[in-house]
């Protein structure tokens, strides 16, 4: 998929490895434009007042201020809630497709994708509660022992949502962290030279610093760069997004069938699943582009985000718009030719009811716009590309509002039949929920690297590495001899440092068969290093039986309780349903199998890896900062006395200079 | 050269991080104890009362039946409080100067009821209905416990949903035959296996999925 895009390079042909640590992190450590970020959180932060303000008077006035005291007893905050959780769907499926993909331009996008993917989760998770008449008991939905001794309604859609949510936060969480640990680890060590410098020079500021570094440090858990450290996590994270996109088509399953499931018209139908998920990946993709190009333009990072990712981005919105036209068409097509009067008389209703405005914004929105991405010249322009981003999230809000009040207006009584419109509180509630938005999404562009290093890093590597050959040459030419350095200090190892992963290989192949049962060998670096596995006898290790038996435990065990509690434990006649209604439970035990193995992953990464680990001697390598920056290092440790640090270093300097000898030779005291 | 952190670091975050775990667990499993303890379900606490009644004495050791002073349990919703009158049936004539019994002497003179503090409260969204449960086989103390052995009365059962589901699903395991109703010591006979069906049958008790369903208690 990479290969065949076009539009210019992926990344500009000058960018080192430093450079572009240096470009993501200064934004999290310099703050540029601290004034402009002030004045947009402070706009925010109103908008999050607004939220309390409205959650306030909720909680003492109940969910009759959104005006549904009537039919329409899902007003704006389920469209809002399925608006967010469709977000949030569409922005963890574009980061994890390509992720899955190898698509190695990735970095640009991922990083702010996952972001949304996360807050739009948090921002939807909330409704599904506020719009609970009690919602302090919210865990009534949840499988707990009880002392109703009641179980809740494994059937029900309802329930599935309760579950898909949970589990989807958590999806969103690991990836994004998992996704975030080598970044927080440069941003780490940049944070503590700075904090050094400040120290030389007694700089009133010096204490802040060096505590901004220890929070990305205690973040950061121990993070070094090791070969095995990244081997695990390049598998971690794979699988995670793996997960997230089964999980995706769960959320929207249960969230549609909700509606689909029941006998309603507008909504009885087969063909809403799939639009639903349609416009979630749809919106996911429009608010991620609105999002890129906002960071792209305010931070100035052109060089990471370059035409030819805003080219994929548009081509993605193009094709999705057509896919969601082809569902209206579908829709259309499918009803006035088999559909019933009730049928046919919605459809009737959303173009000419009382609610015509919303129905034709959501297809004119969702339909029109991406029709524009047709041309190559606006594929490329950043406000083009913002503007149908805005205009498709637009459309989709419009669209949950227009699938559930057009329905709900009139029912099939008549006596029902009372006016809806929507209110001020329902649109407060919902601005307020944009402002929790807002709030997280700033906090995140302060503190957090916006662009992933690691991935622009890699891109690099592979794009230009012309001048990643020519930063290699340039540290060769100040490279030093072994030094001889005896330490009265009991000894660790002998570490050396290479200006590339090749180099790192070839030497780690040269000492790999000096006594292996008393020395440690392992690499650092700044990327993935998949060249150091074979010296290093680490190839095969995976993290795959882990997921795999977590996800199959926790989905069995999920299946297995809803068949014990719904056939034997809770038995309860609802709507002529038998006792094992097998098919429903399928979703739920999906959703909580992939929270079960994204858990299991998580574990996998700490414990395999010997994570967290704050103080640890590879942290005394001098120059050892820039593990996580442009050097790598390769680490002998001895594992008992027989450890003879001058035969590694003898035959490490004894290595050509152009394949392994190291930059420079240290012995490291314990 | 360049640690962060000290080598303490470590065992504090691993703590922290363990802590953290531990109290994701643990807070709810104490939260749930909490709830459960009869410290807010008011199990076993004898309340003070204007008048320090004893049931121990008058239904255990005087042999006075439940239904001299509880009329209604037979015929309506409520057992009944009895009003001062009941109490003044025998204490007009025995014990007329003790001082304990002042406040229902003054009661009686007054014309102003006792107010005696409630032990056994149901939420209003829950239809009880005593005369049902009683005039089918349900005995006294399988809800309010050995009443006649309690010197002040005290709540026997958190009536807690599981509390009545309990029942409501397997009634063959409760029910008694009639002259066993009033009989607070009553214990599962040994034949009750065999004899709750029959009695189930008999007395019209449609227990599992009708007496589960929701409207049977909440209306």
């Amino acid at each position: 998929m990479a290969g065949s895009v076009t539009g210019g390079p992926l990344i500009r042909p000058d960018e080192t490895l430093q450079g572009i640590g240096g470009t993501v992190t200064a934004i999290p450590l310099t703050h540029p434009g601290n004034r402009r970020w002030w004045i947009a959180f402070a706009g925010a932060a109103a908008l999050l007042g607004l939220f309390l303000l409205t959650l306030g008077y909720l909680l003492a006035a109940g969910p009759g201020i959104w005006g549904n005291n009537n039919a329409v007893v899902w007003a704006l905050d389920i469209a809002s809630y399925d608006w967010w959780i469709g977000v949030a769907s569409g922005s963890l499926l574009v980061s994890a497709v390509l992720l899955l993909l190898g698509a190695e331009w990735r970095g640009a996008v991922n990083r702010v994708a996952e972001t949304l993917a996360l807050i739009a989760t948090a921002s939807a998770g909330l409704y599904p509660i506020i719009h609970l008449g009690r919602p302090w008991f919210f865990f009534w939905n949840l499988p707990y022992p009880n002392t109703y001794d009641l179980w809740p309604q494994f059937r029900s859609p309802l329930l599935w949502d309760a579950i898909d949510i949970v589990a989807f936060l958590v999806i969103c969480v690991s990836l994004w962290f998992i996704g975030l640990l080598p970044d927080l680890a440069t941003l780490r060590d940049r944070a503590q030279v700075e904090a050094m410098r400040q120290a030389d020079a007694k700089a009133p500021t010096r204490k802040i610093a060096l505590l901004r570094a220890q929070v990305y440090g205690i973040v950061a858990s121990g993070w070094r760069g090791s070969a095995a450290h990244w081997q695990i996590w390049v598998q971690a994270y794979r699988t995670v997004a793996l997960l997230g996109v089964l999980l995706v088509v769960s959320v929207q399953t249960g969230a549609s069938v909700m509606l689909a499931g029941s006998l309603m018209p507008g909504w009885h139908s087969t063909l809403l699943p799939v639009s639903f998920l349609v416009n979630a990946i749809y919106s996911g993709v429009g608010v991620t582009a609105v999002i890129v190009m906002l960071i792209r333009l305010v931070y100035g990072l052109d060089a990471l985000v370059t035409p030819r990712h805003l080219d994929v981005l548009g081509r993605l919105l193009l094709c999705l718009g057509c896919a969601s036209a082809y569902c209206y068409a579908a829709e259309y097509f499918d009803t006035f030719l088999n559909g019933d009067a009730q049928a046919r008389g919605v459809l009737a209703r959303r173009m000419t009811g009382d609610h015509a405005l919303v129905s034709w914004t959501a297809i004119l929105c969702l339909v029109l716009p991406a029709q524009i991405l047709w041309s190559a010249r606006a594929r490329t322009a950043p406000l083009a590309l913002a503007a149908v981003g805005l205009l498709v999230a637009i459309g989709a809000y419009a669209d949950h509002v227009m699938v559930l009040v057009v329905t709900l207006t009139q029912d099939f009584l008549p006596s029902s039949r009372l006016p809806y419109g929507v209110d001020i509180w329902g649109i407060a509630t919902f601005a307020g929920s944009v402002g929790l938005f807002l709030t997280l999404l700033l906090l995140f562009l302060r503190y957090l690297p916006a662009v992933s290093i690691v991935e622009s890093r890699r891109l690099a590597l592979t794009e230009a590495p012309a001048v990643q050959d020519a930063a290699r040459a340039a540290a060769a030419r100040t490279a030093a001899g072994p030094e001889e350095n005896p330490t009265e200090a009991p000894l660790w190892g002998v570490a050396a440092s290479f200006a590339s992963q090749g180099d790192l290989a070839a030497a780690l192949k040269a000492v790999s068969g000096i006594g292996p049962d008393h020395v440690h060998l392992d690499g650092h670096g700044p990327v993935p290093m998949p060249r150091t596995l074979r010296p290093l006898g680490l190839e095969g290790r995976s993290i795959l039986p882990y997921a795999l038996a977590g996800a199959l435990l926790g989905g069995a065990g999920f299946y297995g309780m809803c068949v014990y509690a719904t056939a034997y434990d809770y038995v309860f006649l609802i709507g002529g349903r038998p006792r094992l209604s097998w098919p429903s439970f399928v979703v739920p035990s999906i959703s909580f199998a992939m929270m079960a193995g994204c858990v299991a992953i998580h574990l996998a990464l700490l414990v395999l890896n010997r994570l967290p680990r704050l103080n640890h001697p590879a942290f005394n390598i001098p120059g050892f900062l820039r593990a996580s920056d442009d050097r790598f290092f390769l680490t002998a440790e001895a594992r008992d006395d027989r450890f003879d640090a001058a035969r590694i270093e003898r035959r490490l300097a004894g290595l050509p200079a152009e394949a392994g000898r190291p930059l420079e030779i240290r012995r490291i005291p314990r | 050269m360049a640690q962060l952190f000290t080598p303490g670091a470590d065992a504090i975050y691993r703590l922290a991080l363990m802590t953290g775990v531990a109290c994701l667990v643990g807070l709810p499993v104490l939260a749930a104890g909490i709830v459960r303890s009869n410290y807010v379900t008011g199990v076993g606490v004898a309340p003070a009362q204007p008048v320090p009644f004893s049931h121990k004495h008058h239904s255990g050791e005087l042999g006075i039946d439940c239904r001299y002073c509880h009329t209604t349990v037979e015929k309506e919703a409520t057992a009944g409080i009895p009003p001062t009158h009941t109490c003044m049936t025998c204490h007009s004539q025995i014990w007329t100067g003790s001082d304990m019994l002042k406040p229902v002497r003054d009661s009686y003179a007054q014309d102003k009821p006792l107010e005696w503090t409630r032990l056994n409260k149901l939420p209003q969204y829950v239809y009880y209905n005593h005369s049902v449960h009683v005039t089918k086989g349900i005995g006294c103390s399988t809800c309010h416990g050995d009443v006649t052995s309690m010197q002040m009365t005290y709540r026997a059962n958190a009536f807690e949903m599981k509390f009545c589901l309990d029942c409501h699903r397997a009634p063959e395991k409760y029910v008694r035959t009639p002259d066993q109703v009033w009989n607070m010591t009553w214990k599962p006979p040994a034949d009750q296996a065999t004899l709750g069906p029959k009695l189930v049958a008999q007395n019209h008790i449609r227990g599992g999925a009708r007496l589960t369903e929701c409207g049977i208690c909440h209306r």
